[in-house]
């Protein structure tokens, strides 16, 4: 039997929050919801709505909650909200059985299960609701989620429409938008790629090509017909270029035809751009396609379908039986495996761009998927400037956004078809975890930051990811079909965290073991400066093999440790002469002390691979560790560094030095209590039912003062 | 003794016994012998080897230390001539070798090679001895004060598999009869302990001398497991430094550090009991152990008698708030208890509590056997050749079901831990045999629940009481004695803590590469700690009985005196193999001392600590209580610990921890208040790691990584953490330093 809390339901009806523009569409009162699912069920009753926005449920004892001030909380989406985009799939229980709900209805469920693409698992009763209200709500929620939507629909306008007047002041981040030519020259500057490559307008106002955006990068020499001839198809853009002169590129592949004719226009156009990106000073471009020998779009959809299903956990029952074949489950999803796939394949092209130096092209269908994830990973490894936390916003922005991937069909947040749903960027942050995690102090940013990002995904008040293209955002923004004196819709970005977090909150996105770069004196930068020109001015065919191996014997030694090494190690097959090279550049960067402000290379070993623990495992509470995990050991550092503040501060006023300042607690991380280890995630979790220790058991214990300070840390438990 | 070759370095013209593996018939200045000379000795002295007496006779003890190869396969003094050895090297190699030589230790072979595989590539000398296996890299001086080292030894015995390789061909060498038909051009040394020592030979005029040093690790090898003479080498190294030597911690060989110890846990209502001093109690039990004030000797004795192998219930582990844990043997059912026995057992359990749990220890624990399995298949899958492709490593891990043991202790561990803190009760270990997941399993628990116990001196000191003086066969677990029951139960319990320290990184006082240093340890033959089954034995090796003479075997000749009890070395001396700045990193930086101060006793919670129903008798099995009628099997079968209980996934509906039965719900864990001091781990399958820098040690390409899979990679990334940490503190001047004092005891440790 089901057991609840039952709470006299209080007086002061629980306020919805509404968000500018945002419209409540239905509601149904005493929805239960469950704490958790499993032989002992307990809950609270409350009211679940569902607007224009989102689902919420409003407990009766959420006011508990929201005094409480130190949490990490997200200031759009509360602890019960979801919005709509963030549905994965709805089921209902219909006696006991567990129905995916999709389309019209016949019979309404007693339960409701919703399962989130933020991985939460929700369970809603709907036992003790009237039945109208329950055929309201649940065909409204299966509605409003799970049908085909216009663009013109979503959220992000009339959310933009209704804050229109009173447009908030952009505060000034430093994340490059690459909307303007200037972004692109200034990138250009920055990588100093401005010899060889320039920034063109040829598509301004999207003339010539709707796919790429108004401003981008091409050769130099390149002229600007060819970039109109096939709408932009079979001509490198440049991505990046790394510090010895060699360039990251990508092509959209030209369209595939039958036609023999056309066919020989293709080739003489592209023996034509090779011409001009071959020659001098340009570097031996290697060609990589990322459409064949690389992974399927497919793939990556099935893996992660499977991946996500051992998250999301209905009750904890099922939990423990799939637990004991664990590792087999997590391998046999493969997700882990694409993810080491990417890392390799990014390592390679490194490998090119660095101990070859030749430069890669990168080339796709689109453009717009893996060799988004590629040339991104690319610069995180190589560019320090990208693991900062502007750099790598600034990427997002440059090979995601600007670079056209389809957010809105990879999210799938129209519901048009989920062929198309597949989690592209979600991988490539999965990627850039495994970097964070090997290599935490090359970050600016934590791993908490990449989770926040990840949600963000599905948050339709920001621009950032509802749009295939800038030049679908540019075509919605309003200027046709609105009145001429409307100025163009103001959208919010995602980079502007203070919509999402309180500046308190937002000091956990911030790694503080990051130590900025070292600035060089100019001697050294003069000593980097000549190497540079060296190396461009050496002839192409030098460049080609690599200095090191020159002189017989050191060939045939190398060639010796090949074959030993072979044997010795299968766990990595290669065949090849490529995977050798591969091999020994990953063995021989990783056999030096790493440069967190140089180039950057994870390891990719079969038990190297891990899990992103804080995503997946958030919202289970059995995975909780209470004062342990890697929290435990920030917190530490953090309490640490405000040791060593307040003491400097004390040093500095030394006649004040007697009256002691009891430390504050300045972050969230600094507190008397133990964390658990799903902070900052696992305190939205928490429903307290628990009987609160009486404070009277404390009292036969120590003198006052002891008392006092336990009893501050009680308050603490409480509260934090 | 027939061909008996040796390598012993002395400045005069006598011969060292070659037989004598005891460091005290050996004149110390030999060590520092400024001119070694490279002697055969004909024959040996009489005296006979000490290990002789107290393992079984032998007919092959008397060559033992000889060797058996054929003259032309060794590189003694002739064959280093005859094989032209460049002349200018010779005496600068002989002193490298020397100043490595141990007492009573021989070289056998050697031959100039390089260390591959780690990064930088050492040039050095391979030398076998009869002792070890050893790298010494050119240039590098053994210090007088560490004779041993970590990074260059190989035990004998913790060579777990030998290849020699050519660019033709690679074979494994299992048995001495196992001849090499090449010349090898590298050879590789895993270690039992997940170490892998990869020598290449360098080419020009001295391949000869790699095959013989290849053919004298096998045969040396083969001897050492062959005829069991592993006794240990006692280091007089006190001796010849400091006159006598404090042991670091107490090792509970004296009635004084029990008395200690147990003040220390404020266990009021127990005492010392003598009852086993001359250990007619039983051989496996400590000489000392606690039982409760009001049960008197006599009464323990007859008690005890109704155990398994007479081990009955002792002390563990005294919580302040009140509760008691302990351990006891199976109930010997066969005898034939009167009542007044029965009533003393069921006293002696109760502890003075009305509340009694008793914890049935290996249900749903592995059973030694699934232990060792499971520990040889994790070795095969660690091996750098494992055939295991990398998208499958996972399952293969998985297959091994190591992990899977690791996490059932520790989830058995975390719901014993709640028992003890819930509520005042006396919770009861048993197990049949009392000495080893009684061990492991009292261990986590009062390091889930003592904060003292996660201090360095605290741990060592845990380990010490409740593996080293209860008894854990170690010699046997381990397989060095070559008898049936081989499990590595210890090194389980590692993997557990390394688990715990993973969980709780700010918990631990001690490190990652303490452990790491522990874990290589049980097969080091440098302290007797490990290397025998009970302190029976080991008091008897040591010769700490002298008064007591009569308990053994006639034939045991007495020790030199002065070797007294302090001058024991034990392996908690880690400075005999690790240098100060290496023990310096046994230190974990980032360790809260806030977590362990005086707070500790005032922090218990009374409110937490409820009594129990009066009377009330539990068997704790399956994760979940059940009331017993009565405590002994005695009185009306059936009994409980009689039926083994076997190693059973738990049934999916108590598969809830204990703590949520105790404390509400999982989810409210977040806003329980969890008595301070008490962690409950994590087990769950994404939760429980590899202890990769242990375990992969030996990949070559892991071996290359940055990521510290070797204890000199930890060194690196410990370094760097500290170095880190240094950055934040204030660029100020000196004086103000030392005014304001460091505000931070780890850095100043470190430092």
């Amino acid at each position: 039997e089901i057991h609840t809390n039952e709470k006299e339901v209080t007086e002061k009806e629980v306020t919805l929050h509404l968000l500018p523009g945002e419209q409540l569409l239905c509601e149904a009162s005493t929805v239960l919801k469950y704490v958790q699912e499993d032989s002992c069920q307990r809950g609270i009753y409350g009211k679940l709505v569902c607007t224009d926005f989102k689902i919420a449920f409003l407990g009766d004892d959420e006011s508990a909650l929201d005094s409480d001030e130190t949490q990490f909380k997200n200031k759009i989406i509360g602890e019960n909200d979801i919005t709509l985009h963030c549905v994965d799939q709805i089921y209902g229980v219909f006696d006991e059985k567990k129905k995916t709900l999709f389309g019209q209805l016949k019979k309404y469920p007693e339960k409701l299960i919703i399962h989130c693409k933020d991985l939460r698992v929700f369970h809603f009763c709907l036992r003790y609701t009237k039945e109208e209200e329950v055929k309201r709500i649940v065909s409204g929620i299966v509605h409003h989620t799970l049908a085909t939507k216009r663009l013109k629909r979503l959220f992000l306008f009339s959310y933009a429409t209704a804050v229109h007047s009173n447009t908030p002041t952009n505060p000034k981040n430093h994340t490059v938008m690459f909307d303007t030519l200037e972004d692109w020259c200034w990138e250009l500057e920055r990588t100093k790629g401005s010899m060889k490559y320039k920034a063109v307008s040829v598509n301004e106002g999207y003339k010539v090509c709707e796919r790429l955006p108004a401003y981008f990068v091409v050769p130099a020499p390149l002229p600007e017909e060819s970039v109109s001839r096939f709408q932009g198809h079979g001509i490198p853009i440049w991505c990046w270029s790394y510090h010895n002169g060699c360039a990251l590129l990508k092509m959209s592949a030209l369209p595939k035809e039958q036609d023999d004719g056309i066919l020989q226009t293709h080739k003489n156009f592209l023996d034509g751009i090779y011409r001009v990106i071959h020659r001098p000073p340009y570097e031996i471009v290697k060609t990589e396609d990322l459409s064949s020998n690389f992974l399927s779009l497919p793939d990556i959809q099935t893996a992660y379908s499977k991946f996500k299903q051992l998250f999301l956990i209905d009750n904890s029952t099922e939990f423990w039986d799939t637990d004991i074949k664990w590792f087999s489950l997590l391998e046999s999803s493969s997700w882990l495996d694409i993810i080491r796939r990417c890392l390799k394949k990014a390592i390679e092209v490194i490998e090119c761009l660095d101990a070859q130096n030749t430069s890669v092209l990168l080339v796709e269908e689109n453009a717009s998927d893996l060799c988004c994830l590629v040339s991104s990973l690319v610069q995180v490894m190589m560019d320090p400037h990208c693991r900062t936390r502007a750099g790598f916003q600034s990427l997002v922005q440059k090979e995601w956004v600007a670079g056209g991937h389809c957010f809105l069909d990879r999210c799938n947040h129209l519901r048009q078809s989920d062929k198309e749903e597949v989690p592209v960027f979600l991988l490539f942050l999965d990627c850039v975890w495994q970097l964070v995690h090997q290599h935490p102090p090359a970050f600016e940013f934590t791993e908490t930051y990449l989770t926040v990002l990840s949600d963000s995904l599905y948050i339709p008040i920001f621009s950032t990811f509802f749009f295939n293209s800038p030049h679908q955002k540019e075509m919605n923004l309003g200027r046709e079909g609105q009145d001429a004196h409307s100025t163009p819709l103001h959208l919010l970005t995602v980079w502007d965290w203070s919509v999402q977090f309180e500046s308190r909150a937002q000091a956990l996105l911030q790694n503080p073991l990051y130590v900025e770069k070292p600035k060089l004196d100019k001697g050294q930068r003069k000593g980097t400066h000549l190497k540079h020109q060296r190396q461009l001015s050496l002839p192409l065919t030098q460049s080609k093999s690599s200095p090191k191996r020159g002189f017989f014997r050191e060939e045939t030694d190398h060639l010796i440790k090949n074959l030993l090494g072979k044997r010795i190690s299968k766990l990595i097959n290669y065949s090849d002469e490529l995977q050798d090279s591969f091999r020994e550049f990953y063995d021989s960067w990783h056999s030096k002390p790493a440069d967190y402000h140089g180039l950057l290379l994870p390891h990719i070993e079969g038990p190297e691979i891990r899990v992103w623990a804080q995503r997946y495992l958030r919202w289970i509470p059995e995975a909780q560790i209470l004062g342990g995990g890697a929290v435990a050991m920030t917190s530490r550092l953090v309490g640490m560094m405000e040791e060593v503040r307040s003491l400097q501060e004390k040093i500095n006023e030394r006649h004040h030095h007697q009256t002691a300042l009891p430390a504050e607690a300045p972050s969230l991380l600094r507190s008397s209590a133990r964390l658990s280890s799903l902070f900052p995630f696992a305190l939205l979790q928490r429903h307290s039912s628990k009987p609160v220790l009486p404070t009277s058991g404390w009292k036969a214990l120590g003198d006052e003062e002891d008392l006092a300070r336990r009893e501050d840390e009680f308050v603490d438990l409480g509260e934090v | 003794m027939e061909l008996g070759l040796s390598f012993s370095v002395s400045s005069s013209s006598s011969h060292y016994p070659l037989t004598s593996p005891s460091l005290h018939c050996l004149p110390t200045q030999a060590l520092s012998s400024p001119q070694p000379l490279i002697s055969v000795s004909p024959e040996s002295e009489c005296r006979p080897p000490k290990v002789a007496a107290e393992l079984t006779p032998d007919p092959r003890v008397g060559e033992a230390w000889g060797i058996t190869l054929h003259p032309s396969q060794l590189s003694g003094p002739q064959s280093v001539q005859g094989s032209g050895m460049p002349e200018p090297r010779s005496p600068q190699l002989g002193s490298c070798l020397a100043s490595g030589c141990l007492p009573g230790e021989q070289i056998l072979a050697w031959a100039p090679g390089v260390r591959k595989g780690l990064e930088p590539e050492l040039p050095g000398t391979l030398i076998c001895t009869n002792l070890r296996v050893t790298f010494q890299p050119c240039g590098w001086q053994r210090r007088q004060e560490t004779p041993l080292s970590s990074d260059y030894d190989f035990a004998l015995v913790n060579i777990g598999q030998l290849e020699a390789v050519s660019s033709l061909s690679r074979v494994q060498l299992h048995r001495p009869g196992s001849l090499l038909k090449f010349i090898p051009e590298e050879i590789l040394i895993h270690g039992r302990d997940f170490r892998l020592l990869r020598v290449g030979f360098e080419a020009g005029g001295l391949e000869p001398q790699a095959f013989q040093v290849t053919m004298a690790i096998v045969q040396a090898r083969a001897q050492s497991s062959q005829t069991q003479q592993y006794s240990g080498i006692t280091l007089s190294k006190a001796g010849q430094s400091s006159g006598s030597r404090k042991s670091p911690i107490p090792l509970l060989e004296t009635p004084e550090d029990w008395e200690t110890e147990r003040k220390k846990q404020g266990a009021n209502s127990w005492r010392v009991s003598l009852v086993n001093e001359r250990f007619d109690v039983a051989t496996s039990l400590p000489r000392y152990f606690w039982v409760p004030n009001r049960t008197l000797d006599s009464e323990v004795r007859r008690a005890f008698g109704h155990f398994h192998q007479g081990r009955g219930p002792r002390l563990s582990w005294h919580h302040p708030g009140g509760s008691d844990l302990l351990r006891c043997g199976g109930f010997y059912t066969a005898s034939d208890p009167n009542k007044e026995d029965i009533r003393s057992v069921e006293s002696m359990l109760q502890a003075g509590h009305s509340d009694v749990v008793l914890v049935d220890t290996m249900d749903e624990l592995p059973s030694l056997a699934d232990v060792q399995l499971a520990h040889l298949r994790l070795r095969a899958l660690c091996l750098p050749d494992s055939s295991v492709s990398e998208d499958k490593w996972l399952s293969a891990l998985e297959g091994t079901r190591w992990l899977d043991y690791v996490r059932s202790c520790l989830r058995k561990a975390s719901d014993i831990s709640v028992l003890v803190t819930s509520r005042v009760r006396s919770v009861v270990l048993q197990e049949r045999g009392d000495r080893d997941f009684n061990g492991l399993l009292s261990s986590l628990v009062q390091l889930l629940s003592a904060p003292e116990a996660r201090t360095l001196l605290g741990f060592q000191s845990l380990v010490q009481r409740e593996w080293v003086a209860a008894g854990h066969p170690f010699l046997t677990r381990l397989g060095v004695t070559g008898v049936s029951e081989k499990a590595p139960v210890f090194l389980l319990f590692l993997d557990c803590v390394w688990q715990l320290l993973q969980q709780f990184p700010a918990e631990f006082e001690f490190s990652e590469f303490f452990l790491l240093a522990l874990h290589d340890s049980v097969r080091v033959p440098d302290t007797l700690t490990f290397l025998r089954d009970n302190p029976w034995e080991r008091g008897k090796q040591s010769g700490q009985f002298n008064s007591y003479t009569q308990v053994y075997t006639p034939g045991y000749s007495h020790p030199p005196a002065g070797n007294s009890i302090n001058s024991q070395l034990s392996v908690w001396d880690w400075d005999l193999r690790y240098s100060n700045e290496q023990i310096l990193q046994f230190h974990n930086p980032g360790y809260d001392p806030e977590h362990c101060q005086d707070s500790w006793l005032p922090r218990q919670q009374p409110s937490f600590m409820v009594r129990g129903p009066p009377s009330s008798v539990w068997l704790f099995s399956r994760g979940a209580l059940t009331a017993l009628n009565q405590l002994c099997p005695w009185r009306d079968s059936p009994c409980l610990l009689t039926v083994s209980s076997r190693w059973l996934p738990r049934p999916a509906i108590s598969s809830e921890s204990l703590a949520d039965q105790e404390w509400g719900l999982p989810s409210h864990w977040g806003a329980c208040p969890l008595p301070a001091g008490l962690l409950l781990p994590g087990y769950l399958g994404p939760q429980i790691r590899l202890w990769r820098r242990c375990y992969l040690r030996g990949r070559p390409e892991v071996q290359r990584g940055l990521s510290a899979p070797t204890i000199t990679g930890l060194q690196d990334e410990l370094s760097r953490l500290q170095e880190l940490i240094k950055k934040w503190t204030p660029r100020t001047s000196p004086e103000d330093r030392s005014q304001k004092g460091d505000p931070n005891p780890i850095l100043s440790q470190s430092r």
